[in-house]
């Protein structure tokens, strides 16, 4: 009997997230983790690049909201959920609170980011 | 409204399938896995645009657009979707953000169906897809049974409208209603300008069944007559319950409009085709069977009489044969009309409408109806006694008697009227039906053109004629049927020339005369076996004749023309004269002048096939008839007999020597023999000799006899020259002769 494929679960990925990933695809045939993986690493770099042209005072706003608005829901799929959660602090800010200094909220985005890709990554390499 | 091909069957289509846009590579890779996974066939686009362009060419069952997007974003994505054609109603589930409020509504006001917070709990999307699916089928399939009924309004010209009590125009019709008032779908339409529509007398009818609805809650159900703004007159349909709010109070009503005019007309139709005669336009028998019951209920409760008069025209078939179908039918309405005239006739009786007239209502039912070809009835619901009746039935007889006019010809025609009367003469409408049949018959009897009330006695004679019609089947078969000849004198020669073969009926000893039993046998039919009979038993007389005697002239028998459209005659003739071994010119056939007359065109072929084989053809009754002279200088006829009336009074009044003069220089320049019928007297016989006519009947000579009768006549008074018009022919002829000069008789 085949032996099913080892799940790697790094500690800052949640847990929960990740094993609906893995009903996706419970015995792995499809490769929809790696996949899924695959393509939030790749968007997550061209993200990361974005958010860090724009975060200058002078920066399009706009950018920075779409962004965040779209890690939110992705990270939260693959389980980043801190990732998450920054990107909801920055898009609630840009909506609600304009006047409120971006920059913390926008650094502590960019510090998550970061996180979650070295987990991301890790996973894709175990 | 685009119906999705997956939605024509009932249950959701196998795999639905979903466009799905989403700008983030992540979201677009997981939904589409997770819907793929539970059976729905994906199609992803990245951007607005991209989903635009896919849409123009193809419909997917359900759209599921992610609502922040860099370019073209989900709202206006949305709201561009619902401007392509077909995507009217098309499912949009709209992705949102969780703390996204303002999305939310953004989403719906864009057009979005619903709306769905992102979330990897995968079966709620599915769920929620599903949903939508049937909804949008139940909504689609919604539209079509609106449409439906819609339509199905339309071709039966009906709507529907509601009315509320509460708040200003509380009046709506449904564009179908509106169309059945003869007004456009968006035309504005109140209450007030409808009751307008309806005719004043009828509105203030219709506001009094409003009002009175109104007032008990009730369903109201009426037919409205109603003019429209074009001058057209409808016949509108109204049904309409009440409906009423939460606390029991009525609140208005609704209802359905319909336009039944056509139907109504086509009730009417039927109505008059079930109950009236289509001819004559007068009660028919289903309606007069109906009054007679309504008139007898009213007579047995109200203990009074009354009568139905049987009205059957008198030789109406000569009419109808000689002058043709369209003639007579002419004659039937002209009879309708005056009959009508002769009773206080009503068209119109509604059922249920007598009792609310009043003790007098019976009154109505009074009318003439046309039971069928040339009968009619006169339905008289009061009368006090047989005087009534007669008047009625004598005011019938000399309207009918008047000339009519038809096919620009004046035409003669007579009734015989039966008369019975309730209770006397029968206790049902059947009853009372049979018995004026049976007087009608006997007025017909007693020569017609008159009116007989019924009496008991009637019947007697009436079961008399069955029995005797029983009798008269066997007659053939018991031999009870005999030949009688009366012969036919050569008065200058004094000598038999013929004879004419006259049918007897020996039952039971007693010789009934043909006047009882061919009338009957006519009517019966068994008039063909007993001529058949007749022709062979002549021919075997005329054989034993010609033996005994050496008769070698003929013998005329008698045949009714229903005889002559038989196409097996001639063959019958044939085998009767073979079988005894004499010749074809042995019989004679004598046809009435009527009868020819009346089946002339189907007669004619019989009489040349006839001549052709030697058999002539002599017309009997001459004179008593209406015969073409055009037809007669065509027809192969060898004879021609004198009607016994006219020289019955031969000497008495001018007239019958004119008549008789008349026939015998007709019958002269045709080539023609006449003979002269019932000669009762020296006297006639001379008259009858100086006018020309030498061949003569009757009793003066000898009555009609049984055969060996004939020829003891023949040997004891004939050869012997014994008889007193021998010695008068003689002297007759030596006149006769002195007057013609020469001219030689036939």
């Amino acid at each position: 009997m085949a032996q099913p494929p080892r799940i790697v679960t790094p500690s800052d990925l949640d847990a929960v997230a990740l094993a609906r990933l893995h009903e996706l695809d419970p015995d792995g045939r499809h490769g929809v983790v790696y996949r899924v993986m695959t393509a939030f690493e790749g968007s997550l770099v061209r993200m990361m690049t974005q958010l860090d042209a724009q975060r200058a005072p002078d920066g399009h706003a706009s950018v920075v909201s779409g962004v965040a608005h779209t890690l939110k829901s992705s990270s939260a799929s693959v389980g980043a959920l801190q990732l998450s959660t920054a990107c909801a602090a920055v898009e609630l800010a840009l909506r609600e609170r304009p006047e409120q200094e971006l920059e913390p909220l926008i650094a502590q985005l960019m510090a998550c980011s970061e996180a979650a890709l070295m987990s991301v990554r890790a996973m894709l390499q175990a | 409204m685009t119906i999705p091909p997956h939605f024509a069957g009932d249950s959701l289509p196998e795999q639905p399938e979903v466009l799905l846009v989403d700008d983030d590579e992540v979201n677009l890779l997981l939904t589409s896995l997770a819907l793929r996974d539970r059976g729905f066939a994906i199609t992803e686009a990245d951007s607005g645009e991209a989903a635009l362009a896919m849409l123009r060419n193809w419909v997917p069952d359900i759209i599921v657009l992610d609502a922040l997007m860099p370019g073209l974003n989900g709202f206006d994505t949305c709201r561009a979707a619902r401007l392509l054609p077909g995507y009217e109603n098309v499912p949009i589930l709209m992705l949102t953000g969780l703390d996204d409020d303002a999305s939310i509504t953004r989403a719906y006001t864009a057009g979005a169906t619903d709306f769905y917070v992102k979330s990897n709990q995968w079966s709620l999307l599915v769920g929620r897809l599903q949903y939508m699916l049937r909804a949008s089928r139940t909504r689609i399939e919604l539209e079509r049974s609106k449409s439906k009924l819609a339509r199905a309004q339309d071709l039966a010209r009906m709507g529907s409208f509601d009315w509320r009590r509460a708040g200003g125009d509380g009046f709506f019709m449904s564009p179908e209603a509106l169309r059945v008032f003869g007004f456009g779908p968006n035309d504005h339409v109140g209450l007030r300008v409808l009751l307008r529509m309806v005719p004043q007398d009828e509105r203030r009818l219709l506001l009094r069944q409003l009002h009175e609805a109104l007032r008990h809650a009730s369903v109201l159900t009426t037919d409205v007559a109603i003019v429209l703004l074009d001058g057209r007159q409808r016949i509108i349909h109204i049904e309409a319950e009440p409906e009423f709010n939460e606390h029991g109070q009525s609140a208005g009503y609704s209802g359905i409009v319909q336009d039944v005019t056509d139907r109504r007309m086509a009730e009417d139709k039927i109505r008059q085709l079930a109950n009236f005669d289509s001819l004559t336009g007068l009660p028919n028998r289903r309606q007069l069977l109906w009054r007679a019951e309504r008139a007898l209920e009213q007579a047995r409760r109200m203990q009074h009489q009354f009568a139905l008069l049987l009205i059957d025209l008198d030789r109406f078939k000569i009419i109808n044969d000689t002058l043709g179908h369209g003639a007579g039918d002419e004659l039937l309405v002209e009879v309708g009309r005056r009959l009508r005239a002769c009773v206080r006739h009503s068209d119109q009786v509604m059922e249920g409408a007598l009792e609310s007239v009043g003790v007098r209502s019976h009154r109505a039912l009074e009318a003439v109806g046309r039971l069928g070809g040339d009968e009619f009835v006169a339905l008289l619901p009061e009368v006090s006694d047989d005087a009534d009746a007669e008047r009625v039935a004598q005011r019938i007889l000399e309207s009918v008697r008047e000339p009519i006019f038809v096919s620009g010809q004046e035409c003669f025609i007579t009734a015989s009227v039966g008369v019975a009367i309730y209770p006397r003469d029968g206790n049902s409408v059947v009853d009372l039906l049979r018995n004026s049949d049976v007087a009608m018959y006997s007025a017909k009897g007693q020569g017609k053109n008159s009116a007989a009330v019924y009496s008991p006695v009637l019947v007697g004679r009436g079961r008399e004629k069955l029995e005797l019609e029983t009798a008269l089947h066997k007659a053939i078969e018991r031999d009870e049927l005999v030949l009688h000849y009366q012969p036919k004198i050569d008065v200058r020669a004094a000598s038999m020339v013929g004879a004419e073969a006259l049918m007897r009926w020996q039952r039971g000893g007693v010789l009934v005369p043909p006047g009882d039993f061919i009338p009957l046998a006519e009517e019966t039919g068994l008039i063909v076996p007993l001529s058949e009979w007749a022709l062979r038993e002549a021919a075997r007389q005329a054989s034993i004749w010609s033996q005994s005697f050496g008769f070698n002239d003929s013998i005329a028998v008698n045949l009714p023309s229903r005889l002559f459209e038989r196409s097996d005659l001639i063959e019958h003739i044939h085998q009767c004269v073979t079988a005894v071994n004499v010749p074809h010119r042995v019989i004679q056939l004598e046809i009435t002048e009527d009868n020819l007359m009346k089946e002339l065109q189907n007669v004619i072929p019989a009489l040349h096939r006839l001549n052709e084989i030697g058999v002539e053809i002599s017309i009997d009754d001459f004179g008593t008839g209406y015969s073409s002279l055009a037809y007669l200088t065509t027809l192969p006829i060898s004879e021609l007999k004198i009607d016994r009336s006219f020289v019955r009074d031969l000497g008495i009044t001018p007239q019958s020597a004119a008549v008789v003069t008349a026939i015998i220089a007709l019958a002269r320049s045709l080539g023609l023999r006449v003979v002269a019928e019932g000669v009762e007297t020296l006297r006639q016989m001379e008259v009858l000799h100086r006018l020309g006519c030498g061949l003569m009947q009757g009793f003066l000579f000898s009555r009609a006899v049984p055969p060996e009768e004939l020829v003891r006549w023949l040997e004891g008074t004939v050869l012997p020259r014994k008889a007193n018009w021998i010695t008068g022919a003689s002297e007759s002829v030596v006149e006769v002769e002195r007057v013609v000069a020469g001219r030689p008789f036939r």
